[in-house]
């Protein structure tokens, strides 16, 4: 009953007709501060949702997650055994600074976005060239087909954002000038960025969905304001200095339902949390060992200290929730088993000697913190000795790269639109999942363009997972943020967006 | 005295170099840094790894030391990682903020604190004094972050009489600002109120039973000019240190109560240098909030000679 209170109150924000709106300007509370402008080379949502409303892609996904042309005129043109791919662009289309948008910009754009993001590591050996063909497409050149390639350049983390050749530069953009529906007006860091309507803004046509169609630059004004505490970003939207904020804590669920002021926004299955075992080094390179943290756990118990309420989380599995288009059952047996007397018989089986299982987490995320101790609680049941070695973000992200230091470390991540980039199961990420099976399917599922053919690749793939155990996904985190009520046109997604927002009167 | 403020400038000088190399290395040997950050939680080694040398900081920290060393020669203290500008002028631009919290928060505790310390130890023992120390014992143990959670609930949201986080608009005045001051100035305020009063009170007690305040009362001086111009002035030697230091730590930034109340000030950009590892915001930072204790440290010398005449330089 409290599910269908929350989707009926989320569901009358999304909706986009109907009362008198405003224009004006849209405090909107962030987590934190935008520690750079340039999305190119950061994976990091607060940046990513920030700087796309100065910045666009060639494609953007739908509440499908279905890639749409963006700055692209159409769908891209296959030839050549889907090796060569020709992308027609949209005209007419202007930078912030007045000049117009070129192919000559895109294909410096991606060849930029190829040196420097994270979420091009595994497509840019596969690129041979990218060309501008006449002044209105591009070429990309590969050297085998890539089935996600429309997923990955449309994908909002790091993604390969369109911009004037003057401003790119090896280290991060020299100016913050794109093609968006918002310009960057002024930013005082840790206070405020503001962005301004862009009077030069071509929209593409369509009706709104997620980050695609028509994007309506209602608000003259968007007012990103970093709050990193969360009852700050609370009081703020109670007492009116916030229209929006993301990231609020679930025990004020109840308080933003009964304001007459306040409404709360539920983003269903949001993320995931990941433990993730270490395959290069340590005790976890020991298949056994693997089983016997995967039976010892107690997801259930992590997500309900994680999060506080079963409302906000559903112990799943399956490394793609229930609706999504990649969703399977394959494995997920493995799943949830919690049974100490297994796991110490893995433990027996892999000669367990009593080392420390080291656990790397932060305080920085206080749920990853809550489930580590959860599951120090079900791995000392089982016979592990554990040790939480607790250090700040930026420690962890060093830490986490030398196998030496880490047995499991803890993270989190949105649900990719497209298995094949999912890095945690790439044999070159910090986990180091080697697999000649895993890495067969994984570049099959690359290369495969038949989406049903490609469904059961990952199926097979999911079943290695729960087989060989890289990480443990521990399940589905929904997210609350906050609105003012009255607030429309701001879709459900890991990215709050404003260009389609609209004040009440 | 010259010979002594000239030794003292040297000593000044001094310390603020030892400062300056500490803080240098010790920043450097924390783990983690500003490329790991940049990237996001998804990004792996090699990505860190070809940032880091996009961005120089793969030098040996030897030659950033002397890279920072001939910077500072030409006074220079370095360009922010995360800001991109001047270090001086990010932490000129929390400036404000900070000094305008210092100075009501201080304001609120001397007002609340000197004479509630002075009368407290006029009538000590009785029931104003026992509830004046009970007051402070309790202004001193609640923490000031929950003080303010409390201030922002109450007066913030339920009253609506002030704003409860940052520190304006774009536009807004002095006049808006200093509203958004008065919130966390109440919360450190009362915090600092504790101190200031417990010393008040205890060095009025050591002078009012001191031989020259009984020979000044045997006089037939009134007791008030006897407490107000014969006790207070030679009580006011531990208040004004206290004073003076509760101003260098304020200064350097109320940090959790910055971050409560969302200001953008030097608390908060030092605590974010920090998690960000900004090591020319760092350093220019510690190096400004070290300078600033130092001075503040021989400016109360100073205003000794003022108000003691005992002593002498």
């Amino acid at each position: 009953m409290r599910k269908l209170v929350l989707l009926l109150a989320t569901a009358s924000s999304l909706c986009l007709s109907g009362g008198a709106f405003a224009a004006g300007t849209m405090n909107v509370a962030l987590i934190g501060e935008v520690d750079t402008l340039d999305p190119m080379i950061s994976t990091k949502a607060v940046v990513n949702m920030v700087t796309q409303h100065f910045y666009e892609t060639l494609y953007a996904l739908d509440e499908s997650w279905e890639p749409q042309p963006l700055l692209a005129a159409g769908p891209p043109e296959y030839s050549n055994g889907d090796k060569t791919i020709r992308i027609p662009l949209r005209t007419g289309i202007k930078f912030h600074d007045g000049s117009d948008m070129t192919s000559a910009d895109v294909v410096d754009s991606l060849n930029r976005w190829l040196e420097v993001s994270p979420r091009a590591k595994e497509f840019k050996p596969l690129v041979k060239t990218i060309t501008a063909d006449g002044d209105d497409a591009i070429v990309i050149e590969l050297t085998d087909s890539y089935a996600p390639l429309l997923s990955l350049l449309s994908f909002p983390s790091a993604p390969p954002v369109v911009v004037p050749q003057e401003i790119i530069s090896a280290d991060q953009l020299t100016a913050t000038v794109g093609t968006g529906p918002y310009t960057l007006a002024e930013y005082k860091p840790d206070q405020y960025m503001r962005a301004t309507r862009f009077d030069g803004y071509q929209s593409p046509e369509g009706a709104p969905s997620f980050l695609a169609g028509e994007r309506q630059q209602n608000l003259d004004e968007i007012r990103f304001i970093p709050v990193p505490d969360a009852n700050t970003r609370m009081e703020g939207l109670a007492s009116g200095q916030f229209d929006y904020a993301d990231g609020i804590q679930i025990e004020n669920y109840d308080r933003l339902l009964e304001s007459d002021a306040t409404e709360p926004v539920l983003m269903e299955d949001a993320f995931a949390p990941n433990f993730a075992l270490n395959h290069k080094a340590g005790l976890m390179t020991n298949p056994d060992l693997r089983k016997a943290v995967q039976y010892a756990l107690a997801p259930e118990d992590m997500l309900l200290a994680a999060v506080g309420n079963d409302v906000f989380f559903e112990a799943d599995g399956a490394l793609y929730p229930k609706g999504h288009v990649w969703h399977n059952e394959a494995g997920v047996e493995e799943y949830n088993v919690n049974d100490p007397a297994r796991a110490k018989q893995h433990l027996d089986a892999g000669g367990y000697d009593g080392t420390p299982l080291r656990i790397l987490t932060s305080h920085q995320y206080e749920f990853h913190f809550k489930m580590a101790e959860v599951a120090k609680f079900y791995l000392e049941n089982a016979g592990f000795k554990v040790e939480l070695v607790v250090v700040d973000w930026a420690t962890l992200g060093e830490k986490r790269n030398d196998p030496k230091e880490w047995d499991i470390y803890i993270t989190h991540s949105p649900f990719l639109p497209d298995p094949a980039i999912n890095q945690l199961l790439s044999a070159d990420s910090n986990i180091g999942w080697s697999d000649p099976e895993k890495d067969a399917a994984l570049k099959e599922l690359a290369t495969e363009t038949d989406l049903e053919a490609r469904k059961e690749i990952f199926a097979h793939i999911q079943e290695l997972y729960f087989r060989d155990v890289p990480y443990i996904k521990v399940g589905n985190i929904s997210e609350l943020r906050g609105s003012r009520k009255g607030v429309t046109g701001v879709p459900l997604g890991p990215w709050m967006v404003f260009w389609n927002a609209k004040l009440p009167d | 005295m010259v010979s002594y403020l000239r030794t003292r400038l040297l000593g000044m000088v001094l310390t603020v170099l030892i400062v300056l190399v500490f803080v240098f290395f010790i920043a450097r040997l924390a783990p983690g840094d500003p490329a790991e950050l940049l990237l996001g939680p998804d990004a792996s080694a090699a990505d860190a790894e070809a940032l880091r040398e996009r961005m120089g900081l793969n030098l040996p920290v030897p030659v950033q030391f002397l890279s920072f060393l001939g910077q500072l020669l030409r006074g220079d203290l370095g360009t922010s990682i995360f800001y991109r500008q001047p270090v001086l002028e990010v932490m000129a631009a929390r400036a404000e903020p900070t000094i305008l919290l210092t100075l009501m928060s201080l304001a609120i505790a001397v007002t609340i604190a000197l004479p509630i310390g002075i009368y407290g130890a006029y009538r000590r023992g009785g029931a104003f004094d026992q509830g004046a120390v009970a007051v402070a014992m309790l202004a001193a143990a609640l923490p000031n972050f929950w003080v303010g959670l409390l201030l922002q609930k109450y007066l913030g949201t339920d009253l609506g009489w002030f704003p409860v986080s940052g520190y304006g608009n774009p536009d807004a005045s002095i006049w808006e600002r200093v509203q958004h001051l008065v919130l966390p100035s109440i919360a450190l305020g009362f915090a600092q109120s504790a101190i200031i009063l417990r010393f008040s009170r205890a060095s009025m007690l050591d002078v009012l039973g001191d031989d020259y305040i009984r020979t000044a009362r045997s006089k037939g001086i009134s007791e008030r000019r006897v407490v107000l111009r014969h006790a207070l002035r030679n009580a006011l030697i531990p208040i004004v240190t206290v004073i003076g230091l509760s101003f260098a730590l304020l200064i350097s930034g109320a940090v959790i109560t910055e971050r409560v109340f969302n200001l953008p000030g030097v608390g908060s950009l030092i605590v974010g240098a920090v998690l960000r590892r900004d090591y020319p915001l760092i350093q220019a930072a510690l190096i400004v909030v070290a300078a600033l204790y130092i001075l503040v440290n021989f400016l109360i010398d100073m205003i000794y000679l003022a108000i003691d005449p005992r002593v002498k330089y």
